[in-house]
């Protein structure tokens, strides 16, 4: 290749144009989003067993009427499985992009997205405890209520660690897909299951298997490793 | 900014090759020799040559290294870098948008 060809040396719009292939090439080579979607789903399917055997703690309670009252109840590894195992997850992510980034030749920030999954993770694990612990509003849907504690501290920082991923990434598809995922999972579904321990269990189901078709969906699109040229 | 937007290229970037450096750089947190090779299809000698014109424009940062037994030579892009490549494409485009706009031609508007 020359460095002095008329063409692509002066027209502005052939420059530009090809600026605006290459940025969109590196940005699709560095993205890997079906390793956190899967990764996500099996934190997600992980919880399942172990909200449902380790028990359930008794919060705090409202009168409802004469000789009745509502009270919060909540797996006693809600509050220790969720931070656990999202700071792994996120280790494990940003260990995958690091070691894919090098191994390509290119080394992708990861470290904003990792450190803000953490603290996502962290902060709405603190206003979920803060939930749990306060006494639920007696006009308020038992089901939305239990439905929303659990989210703020599973499926939220799940959401919002894909927005920052979608952000990160300039990824428009994982974008659309956190957006149904959030809309979906934080929609109480009105089952009445018994027992009430496995409550939990059907917005789990759901908001794993649209995270593990993600991942599936995604995978094929983005290109295997290419080791650069020695 | 006064007068033709071509006026405001900067010879160092406005290059085909250059500004390739330049964009794979800004899309990561460094990018590695080889790769650059492969994917602006350049020799070693000629991708190093514009290396150094980057470099001494103080546009990028190279720094060379070991990654188990191989020799790595990594490639930054600085602030510089940055708001030079930010610049270009500023340019770029209003060259493109005074070439499309209608009525008398920018040779023209200039009185050139």
């Amino acid at each position: 290749m020359t460095t002095g060809s008329a063409y692509s040396e002066d027209d502005p719009r052939r420059l530009l144009s090809s600026t605006h292939e290459l940025a969109q090439r590196v940005r699709r080579e560095q993205r890997a989003t079906w390793f956190p979607l899967l990764v996500f789903a099996a934190v997600t399917f992980a919880a399942i067993p172990v909200l449902r055997y380790s028990g359930h703690h008794l919060g705090p309670c409202a009168a409802t009427g004469p000789g009745m009252k509502v009270c919060t109840v909540y797996p006693n590894a809600q509050f220790v499985y969720w931070p656990i195992a999202l700071v792994l997850a996120y280790v494990a992510i940003a260990a995958f992009y690091i070691h894919r980034s090098r191994a390509r030749g290119i080394e992708t920030r990861v470290r904003p997205y990792a450190v803000a999954g953490i603290i996502i993770a962290v902060a709405l694990t603190g206003a979920a405890l803060w939930v749990a612990h306060t006494a639920p509003s007696p006009g308020r849907n038992l089901i939305g209520l239990t439905g929303f504690g659990h989210g703020l501290a599973s499926e939220i920082p799940i959401g919002l660690a894909l927005l920052v991923l979608a952000w990160a990434e300039r990824n428009r598809a994982l974008l659309l897909l956190t957006l149904a995922y959030l809309a979906v999972v934080l929609s109480p579904i009105p089952l009445r299951i018994s027992p009430a321990v496995w409550t939990v269990v059907p917005q789990l189901v759901t908001g794993g298997t649209m995270l593990l078709l993600g991942g599936i969906g995604f995978a094929p699109a983005q290109r295997p490793l290419r080791p650069p040229a020695p | 900014m006064t007068g033709h937007p071509a006026n405001g290229l900067d010879d160092t970037v406005h290059q085909r090759v250059r500004l390739g450096i330049l964009t794979i750089a800004h899309e990561a947190r460094r990018v590695e020799f080889s790769y650059l090779r492969s994917n602006l299809e350049l020799s070693a000698g000629n991708l190093s040559q514009h290396l150094g014109v980057l470099e001494n424009a103080g546009l990028v940062t190279i720094e060379k290294g070991y990654a188990g037994k191989r020799a790595r030579t990594w490639v930054t892009l600085t602030k510089a870098g940055r708001t030079a490549l930010a610049e270009e494409i500023a340019h770029l485009k209003l060259l493109i948008s005074r070439v499309e706009q209608p009525g008398p031609q920018p040779d023209q508007a200039d009185g050139t």
